[in-house]
């Protein structure tokens, strides 16, 4: 374990080391909110306005949601795989008494922890400011199942992207492609980060609700607006769960493949 | 145990797609790629003592590399058998990884933008060496490589020698019993590769260490490898002491020449066969068993002020093993 604190310490400097980006790229995110904030504000600017059954103060509560748990979730260096099998650097880790997958999804934690960090000081600020109708979840048991189901789409979104990224043991060239086509389109799409999953017909989103996707943002912020209770939210921390389980395997069983295939080029 | 190191009858075959060039070659392998396979190594054996200290010689692509990164568990050999410290390496089992390193001249695994300390830092906890031992170690290794100064630095501003003693110092905190090094004075300057040899001798001497090294520096080979292994498209084609190479390859020996007057000097080439000729330097190359009379023959009949006899210099030994080796 002790090993694994020396590279969630190490990660946490290194992101220090070029201070000017770090400052830039929070910056950016504040704008972020910024737009988004009073593009969903125009929308719902007459009183009353209710578009899909989100009110002013919900929708405005599933997108600063959608914030936090993208920051959360959607935060992994584990794109990065790729570009280590691609030019053997993969080989520097293989060398050492160490995990890989533990390697990278310590790295991950160490920055969400720091991305937490910073987004919640950022929140408090923007949220004094702004004072938005936000809508916070008292219910003991919904904030459990939120952390719960936060924890499973940090999982389910670092499998996924690992699993992408092992593409490269057979095909070096792919680099950033598939990263494209799966991370933007398909998970944006389907996660529920662009819009809310139930704004669908019923059909889509039954079998949008069987993938791995919606249990990265769409479910957690569902549940924190306390959408989902009961057998519906068991339910869904089970398909969650079934989902990081097979994910799991499927990833273990394609690094057995790949590493017998890896070349560790580049000397 | 006897063998620190067994390779038998070891292959392995590379899956290679071949791309023609240019805009229409990249859709034609996208559409249907032309995969080739490529066989690195074709059948190695050999074994190594605890302690012994061999140079791998070969042109690029001969396997030397392959062979490393197979003994270091980096690649699954496609048939043959292969043990390190009678650990198989493809199981990369902590007791066995804790126990070996390899070297890549072109490989850093210095974290970029941090000081070297930093990692060195990281490997103490990834290899769970104990304190003390640590830092005595790095003391040593710092002392040894003249590093001191350089520990706070960021990696990003370490000039490539001063670098490559950092990979060197991070690949051996852990005082690794079996040290593989694949190119280690590559891109060093003359003093730099100098350092370098001293300390990979003293590693050995000092520790027992097993020590596995590739080279293209011959300078590296005569200094450090009692025993060469010397390989060429997957074959292993000598493997013995580098005096023996010499005799088995160099059928010839070299005599080089000072002459006082150009008379006659035609009349040279019946003694042997003349590589130079550029008055007043001669030289001569002759079979290693008439090469004393063929000496003495000169003394009598030119006007010699000079002359010395020598063997022919490792690269041509080497170039022209892989020769003999390319006709069989």
């Amino acid at each position: 374990m002790k090993k694994y604190w020396g590279i969630f310490r190490i990660s946490f400097q290194q992101e220090f080391a070029y201070r000017l980006n770090f400052i830039l790229w929070r910056v950016r995110n504040v704008f972020q909110i910024l737009l988004t904030y009073f593009l969903w504000s125009t929308v719902f600017a007459g009183p009353g306005t209710q578009i899909f059954g989100y009110d002013r103060a919900k929708i405005l509560t599933y997108i600063f949601g959608i914030m936090i748990v993208r920051a959360l979730v959607f935060s992994s260096r584990a794109m990065d795989v790729s570009r280590d099998i691609a030019q053997g650097d993969l080989s520097n880790y293989l060398l050492k008494p160490l995990s890989y997958l533990k390697y990278w999804f310590t790295r991950d934690v160490s920055s969400k922890v720091l991305n937490l960090i910073f987004a919640a000081v950022e929140f408090i600020v923007l949220f004094l400011i702004l004072k938005p109708p936000f809508f916070f979840q008292g219910n003991a048991v919904a904030l459990f199942a939120f952390t719960a189901s936060i924890i499973l789409a940090i999982m389910i979104y670092f499998f996924i992207l690992f699993l992408i990224s092992s593409i490269p043991f057979w095909t070096p060239e792919i680099g950033w492609g598939s990263h494209f086509l799966v991370t933007v389109v398909i998970i944006e799409a389907l996660s529920g980060a662009l819009f809310p999953i139930n704004i669908l017909p019923q059909g889509l989103q039954s079998l949008i609700m069987a993938t791995p996707f919606p249990y990265l943002i769409y479910f957690p912020v569902e549940v924190y607006l306390g959408n989902i209770h009961g057998s519906a939210l068991m339910g869904g921390l089970m398909v969650a769960l079934a989902w990081t389980g097979v994910l799991w395997f499927g990833l273990n069983f394609i690094w057995q493949k790949g590493l017998k295939v890896y070349q560790a080029i580049g000397r | 145990m006897d063998r620190a190191i067994i390779v038998d009858n070891l292959v392995k075959n590379f899956e290679v797609t071949e791309k023609e060039p240019g805009l229409t070659g990249a859709i034609k392998s996208l559409v249907s790629p032309k995969k080739k396979e490529v066989h690195a190594l074709k059948g190695v054996s050999f074994t190594i003592q605890p302690g012994e200290l061999v140079g791998f010689i070969g042109p690029n692509g001969a396997g030397k590399t392959t062979t490393l990164k197979t003994l270091s568990g980096l690649l699954y050999p496609t048939s043959g058998f292969v043990e390190v410290l009678e650990f198989d390496p493809w199981e990369r089992k902590p007791e066995f990884l804790k126990q070996i390193s390899l070297v890549m001249g072109q490989k850093n695994q210095l974290w970029w933008d941090l000081p070297a300390i930093e990692t060195f830092e990281l490997n103490k906890a990834i290899y769970e060496i104990p304190t003390h031992f640590y830092q005595e170690n790095l003391k040593e290794l710092v002392e040894l490589l003249d590093l001191e100064k350089l520990l706070e630095t960021p990696v990003r501003k370490l000039s490539l020698g001063q670098r490559m003693r950092m990979e060197l110092t991070a690949a051996l905190l852990h005082k690794p019993k079996v040290l593989f090094l694949d190119e280690p004075t590559i891109g060093l300057d003359l003093i730099a590769q100098q350092k370098m040899r001293d300390f990979i001798y003293n590693y050995n001497s000092k520790y027992g260490a097993t020590i596995l090294l590739t080279s293209h520096n011959m300078d590296d080979l005569v200094d450090l490898a009692r025993r060469v292994i010397v390989i060429n498209e997957g074959h292993i084609l000598f493997d013995g002491a580098l005096e023996e190479l010499v005799t088995k390859y160099a059928k010839e020996k070299i005599i080089k020449a000072t002459l006082s007057k150009e008379d006659g000097i035609a009349d040279i080439e019946k003694i042997g066969k003349v590589k130079k000729l550029a008055f007043p330097q001669v030289i001569l190359s002759v079979p290693r068993a008439a090469c004393a009379v063929a000496a003495s023959e000169l003394l009598q009949n030119f006007p010699v002020d000079d002359l010395t006899i020598e063997e022919i210099p490792i690269e041509d030994v080497i170039r022209k093993a892989f020769k003999s080796g390319l006709k069989k």
